[in-house]
C-alpha cells in the first residue's frame, strides 16, 4: 500500500517535471506557416490529388458546393442579376433591373448571374449565355482568355501555346476531353505551390503587374500573400488589343492606380491605334442604343478593399474570408469562401471583433449595403436617361446648337465615365461593405456624370427632346427583363421593347454546345 | 546533556524543516512558472495569446500578472480551477470562449487596476467604460490587428 502511494507520487512529480521542462520554451513571433513536403507534382491540376493528404482542407473546401443560402445583398443562390421580378433561383429581390438595358450589345446583356462557389466555376462557365453555344462551327466569339480564371489548367495550356493561348476560340477546350469540369476547377493548384503547398501564384496578369511594380513574390510578406492570391482573379482586367500586344491577353489596369478615377484616365488609352500610330481610348464595346464606347468593369474586388478601413489597415482577404478554426484539435484556414454573413455567430469578424456580437456585426453591414446599393439603382436608371438622352440628341432632326458635336463628343464621354463608375461598385461583390466612403463617392460621380450628359444632350439639340426625356425613366426606357442569344433569333422578341427594336436579329440557329457536349458532329459544320 | 535521543530530535526538527523548505520552494517555483507565457503557450491553442503577448508593452510580465489574483488565497484556488477546465477543454477539442468569459475580464480588469492605479487616481476611467481595454483595446492582444500577426495554422 505504502509503496503504491511512493510510486503513484514519484510518477506524479516526474509528469509535472517533464510537463515543466517541455514547457519552456518560449514561442517564436515570426509566424511561420507549416511547410509540407508532398508526392504531388508542381503542375499537378486535379483537386481530387490532394484529398489524401488534406483531408481537412479538402472537406472544407466541398463546403463551396453549398447553393441555397442568401444573405440580405449576396448569397449563393446564381439568380440572374437583373431580375428583381421573380423568386429565387431566378430572381431576387434586391436585383438590378437595368442591367442588361446598359450592357445592350454586349454578351453581358445575355446572361450575368449572381456568383456561386469556386466549385462551380467551370459548371458556371459552360453554361452561361455570354459565350456562343449556337455557331455552327462551335465557336464562342470569346477568347481563351474567359479560362484565365476559372482553372488551373491555364499553367498547362500557356506552357502549351503561350501568348498564342489568349487569341484562340474559348470553345476550343470547352470538350470534356479537354477539361474535368469539377476536377479542374479552381482549386488548390490555383494557390498552392503542389510539392509544398506554399502560396504561389498562377496569374499572368497578376504576374504582370508584379514586374511591372518591381514587386518580387519571394519577398512579400504573407500578410499580402493572403490578398494577392484572391486578386489574381477578384480584379478588373480587359483583354490586349492586337494593336498594343499579344492579342486578348489580360491586363489589370492597375497602372494610373486603382480607384474608379485612376481606370477611367487609365483606359483613356490602350485602345486601338489610329492611322497614324497614335494609341486611341479602350472601348469595351458600343452601346446598341446610343453607340457611347463603353468600359466594362468586371469585380474589382481586390481594388475596392484595398485602401478601404480593412484593406489599409492590413486586413487580408482571408482574415475574414477564411477564418481559422480548429477541426479535430488542428488548426486549419477554412476553405469555404464564402459570405462571411451566412455565419450566425459572425465568428470571422469577432477574431478581431470580439467584444461585439454578431447582430451588430451584421447590422454594421447592412447600415452600409442598403445605403449604397439604393445609390447604385438610382445610378444605374440615371445613366439609361443619359444613354437615352444622347441616343435621342443623335438622331434629333430639328433645329441643334451651333457646337452640336462638341457638345455631343462631350456628352458620350460623360455617359461613358458615368457608366464606369457605377460599374465598378456594382460588378463589386461587396455592396460597398468592402469600403462604403469609396463606394458612395464612386456612385455619387456616376450620377455627376450621367446628368451632365443628359444636360449637353439636352443643349446639343437646343433642348428639342426634352419633352421625350422628361418624366419617369421606367417609363420611357423600361427595363429588360429577359433577353438572350436564343431571344436574339426572334424578330418578335426584339419589338418588345423600344431599344430592342434598335437591333438586328441573329440567324436562326439550333443549340450546338449543351455544357461541355457538343449537340451536333464537327463534320455537319463542314 | 548529550543524550543520543535529544540528538535524534534535533536531526528529525532540522530534517523536517529542510524538507519543508525545500517543499516550499519547489512548490513556489512550480507557481512561478505556471504563471509565465512559456508554460501557457505549451498548448497549442495558446499559440496567438504568447505570440501578441511576446510582442507587446506587458511581454515582460507573466501571463498571470493579468490573468490570476495576486492575492495568494484566491490565486491558488483560481489557478487549480481554471488550470483543470482549460485542460478538460483542450482535451475534448474545444476552442477559446470568445470573448474572454467574464470571469477572466473581472480578474484581468482588477489587475489593470492595481498596477496603474496611480495613472488613474483623478481621472474617472471606471465610470464610462466597464473594462480598462474597452479604450486600450490593443492590450488584449492586439486583437486590431491583422491575422497573420497573430496567427498561423498548425498540425
Amino acid at each position: 500500500m505504502n509503496k503504491r502511494i511512493v510510486n503513484l507520487a514519484t510518477a506524479a512529480v516526474a509528469l509535472l517535471g517533464a510537463a515543466l521542462l517541455s514547457a519552456c520554451d518560449d514561442v517564436k513571433t515570426d509566424l511561420k506557416a507549416p511547410v509540407y513536403k508532398t508526392v504531388l507534382k508542381e503542375d499537378e491540376t486535379r483537386m481530387s490529388a490532394f484529398k489524401a493528404a488534406f483531408p481537412k482542407e479538402y472537406a472544407s473546401y466541398q463546403k463551396n458546393n453549398e447553393t441555397q443560402v442568401m444573405t440580405d445583398y449576396k448569397g449563393s443562390i446564381a439568380y440572374h442579376k437583373n431580375d428583381n421580378i421573380n423568386p429565387p433561383p431566378h430572381g431576387f429581390k434586391h436585383a438590378q433591373p437595368y442591367l442588361k438595358n446598359l450592357w445592350l450589345g454586349y454578351p453581358f446583356s445575355f446572361e450575368y448571374n449572381e456568383a456561386r462557389g469556386h466549385t462551380y466555376a467551370i459548371e458556371d462557365f459552360v453554361n452561361i449565355d455570354r459565350l456562343n453555344r449556337y455557331g455552327a462551327d462551335g465557336k464562342a466569339l470569346m477568347p481563351a482568355t474567359c479560362w484565365n480564371c476559372k482553372t488551373p489548367k491555364m499553367m498547362t495550356w500557356y506552357k502549351q501555346y503561350g501568348d498564342k493561348l489568349w487569341s484562340m476560340d474559348a470553345n476550343e477546350f470547352r470538350a470534356a476531353d479537354k477539361i474535368s469540369g469539377m476536377d479542374e476547377t479552381i482549386n488548390c493548384a490555383n494557390c498552392h505551390n503542389p510539392t509544398n503547398m506554399a502560396l504561389r501564384l498562377y496569374s499572368e496578369p497578376l504576374k504582370d503587374w508584379l514586374k511591372r511594380t518591381n514587386q518580387d513574390w519571394n519577398k512579400i510578406s504573407r500578410n499580402e500573400k493572403r490578398s494577392l492570391v484572391c486578386a489574381q482573379c477578384h480584379s478588373e482586367y480587359y483583354f490586349t488589343h492586337k494593336d498594343n500586344g499579344p492579342a486578348a491577353k489580360p491586363v489589370f489596369p492597375w497602372d494610373e492606380g486603382m480607384s474608379a478615377d485612376d481606370m477611367y484616365r487609365y483606359y483613356m488609352g490602350h485602345g486601338a491605334k489610329d492611322a497614324s500610330g497614335k494609341t486611341g481610348p479602350f472601348v469595351d464595346f458600343k452601346h446598341a442604343a446610343s453607340g457611347v464606347p463603353i468600359i466594362k468593369m468586371q469585380h474589382p474586388d481586390y481594388e475596392m478593399f484595398v485602401d478601404g478601413p480593412h484593406g489599409a489597415a492590413g486586413v487580408a482577404c482571408a482574415d475574414c474570408h477564411m477564418q481559422y478554426q480548429r477541426v479535430a484539435g488542428k488548426k486549419i484556414s477554412s476553405h469555404w469562401m464564402t459570405s462571411p454573413l451566412k455565419d450566425q455567430e459572425m465568428r470571422a469578424c469577432r477574431q478581431c471583433h470580439a467584444d461585439k456580437t454578431a447582430d451588430f456585426l451584421r447590422a454594421r453591414v447592412i447600415y452600409s449595403q442598403k445605403k449604397v446599393f439604393d445609390q447604385l439603382i438610382k445610378a444605374e436608371a440615371l445613366s439609361v436617361k443619359a444613354h437615352e438622352a444622347v441616343r435621342l440628341a443623335g438622331a434629333y432632326a430639328g433645329d441643334s446648337a451651333a457646337d452640336y458635336d462638341t457638345l455631343m463628343k462631350q456628352a458620350v464621354e460623360m455617359v461613358r465615365k458615368g457608366q464606369l463608375f457605377w460599374d465598378y461598385v456594382s460588378a463589386e461583390n461587396s455592396v460597398g461593405f468592402h469600403n462604403p466612403a469609396k463606394s458612395l463617392d464612386t456612385l455619387a460621380t456616376s450620377m455627376e456624370s450621367s446628368r451632365i450628359a443628359v444636360d449637353l444632350a439636352l443643349q446639343a439639340t437646343n433642348y428639342g427632346i426634352s419633352s421625350a426625356i422628361s418624366g419617369d425613366i421606367e417609363k420611357i426606357v423600361p427595363p429588360i427583363l429577359e433577353h438572350s442569344r436564343k431571344l436574339m433569333q426572334s424578330p418578335e422578341h426584339l419589338q418588345n421593347h423600344p431599344w430592342l427594336k434598335l437591333l438586328k436579329p441573329f440567324p436562326a440557329a439550333p443549340q450546338v454546345w449543351d455544357g461541355q457536349i457538343r449537340l451536333t458532329s464537327e463534320a455537319t459544320a463542314k | 546533556m548529550e543524550s543520543p535521543r535529544n540528538g535524534l530530535a534535533l536531526k528529525c526538527l532540522l530534517s523536517g524543516v529542510a524538507v519543508g523548505v525545500a517543499f516550499f520552494c519547489v512548490l513556489a517555483y512550480g507557481m512561478t512558472t505556471t504563471d509565465q507565457r512559456s508554460f501557457c503557450a505549451s498548448c497549442h491553442l495558446m499559440q496567438e495569446a504568447a505570440v501578441t503577448h511576446k510582442m507587446g508593452t506587458h511581454a515582460d510580465r507573466a501571463c498571470n500578472e493579468c490573468h490570476a489574483p495576486h492575492n495568494l488565497l484566491a490565486k491558488l484556488q483560481f489557478k487549480a480551477q481554471a488550470g483543470l477546465h482549460d485542460f478538460l477543454a483542450n482535451q475534448s477539442g474545444k476552442d477559446l470562449s470568445c470573448p474572454a468569459t467574464s470571469t477572466i475580464r473581472a480578474v484581468v480588469n482588477e489587475n489593470c487596476k492595481s498596477c496603474h492605479a496611480q495613472t488613474n487616481v483623478t481621472g474617472a476611467a471606471m465610470d464610462a467604460k466597464f473594462y480598462c481595454t474597452e479604450c486600450h483595446r490593443n492590450v488584449a492582444h492586439m486583437r486590431q490587428k491583422p491575422l497573420s500577426t497573430r496567427m498561423v495554422a498548425y498540425e
